[in-house]
């Protein structure tokens, strides 16, 4: 499946929320490629569950059809598996 | 490669600052000095919390100022500055700030994808929380404790 970290500029947050996603994801065994993007480009995207701050999210659940998950803390590991672990159960 | 990006006069510790703006001001200091930032930038990566909210606090204690790639920036690069008393963050206290300077979209992602693995381990991330830059610097020289 695939994943989407967004942060405002697609150059930082996103890159560490990008790397949280995927040690979580490693260490679960799931099989998903995650890519990181800035909050306009992520609009023309195709993903499976798009991951970002609690303020972003609220706008891309407007616009977007995907799950998205507002993520409080990036490097927080426990809070993006809880964020993954709602996403496998509404599959 | 880490301490290209960040060199040890890009390391500072203060007691306490007054409000995170100023933190992030201080923190951008050596950056402004050599010229790899200008003032713009910092007040873009300042604007960019109030726009987008404070998702730059990644950890507990632990934010990433940044702005827009390429504006007020002439060349990639990272500062860091750690306080003993933390400062209100929209609600977060933070006691350790990471200047990000974007030039283009990839030419910091090296580096930066090095320190976030570094503190993502608890050990490593004590080491810049206790703001002895001596220690910090050996820490990134290294690339985290073994």
């Amino acid at each position: 499946m695939k994943f989407l970290a967004v942060c405002g500029f697609g150059v930082g947050s996103s890159m560490v929320l990008k790397m949280t996603i995927e040690k979580v994801c490693r260490a679960r065994n799931i099989n998903c490629e995650v890519q990181n993007t800035d909050l306009t480009s992520v609009k023309g995207m195709e993903a499976d569950a798009v991951f970002t701050s609690p303020e972003i999210a609220m706008d891309l659940k407007q616009t977007l059809k995907c799950p998205v998950f507002g993520i409080k803390k990036y490097m927080d590991q426990k809070e993006v598996e809880q964020a993954i672990n709602q996403f496998l159960e509404n599959q | 490669m880490l301490t290209k990006f960040l060199p040890k006069d890009h390391l500072q510790h203060e007691e306490r600052v007054k409000n995170w703006e100023e933190a992030i001001k201080i923190a951008s200091r050596p950056l402004l000095k050599k010229g790899v930032i200008e003032k713009k930038y910092i007040d873009n990566m300042i604007k960019n919390v109030y726009t987008n909210g404070p998702y730059i606090v990644l950890n507990d204690y632990f934010a990433l100022p940044h702005a827009q790639p390429g504006i007020g920036v002439n060349k990639s690069g990272m500062a860091l500055l750690t306080l003993t008393e933390p400062v209100d963050l929209l609600g977060h206290p933070v006691k350790v700030f990471l200047v990000l300077a974007a030039y283009d979209s990839s030419s910091h992602l090296q580096a930066l994808s090095e320190i976030t693995k570094l503190m993502m381990e608890q050990e490593n991330f004590d080491v810049i929380l206790n703001g002895n830059t001596d220690e910090i610097y050996q820490l990134l020289l290294k690339g985290g404790i073994s």
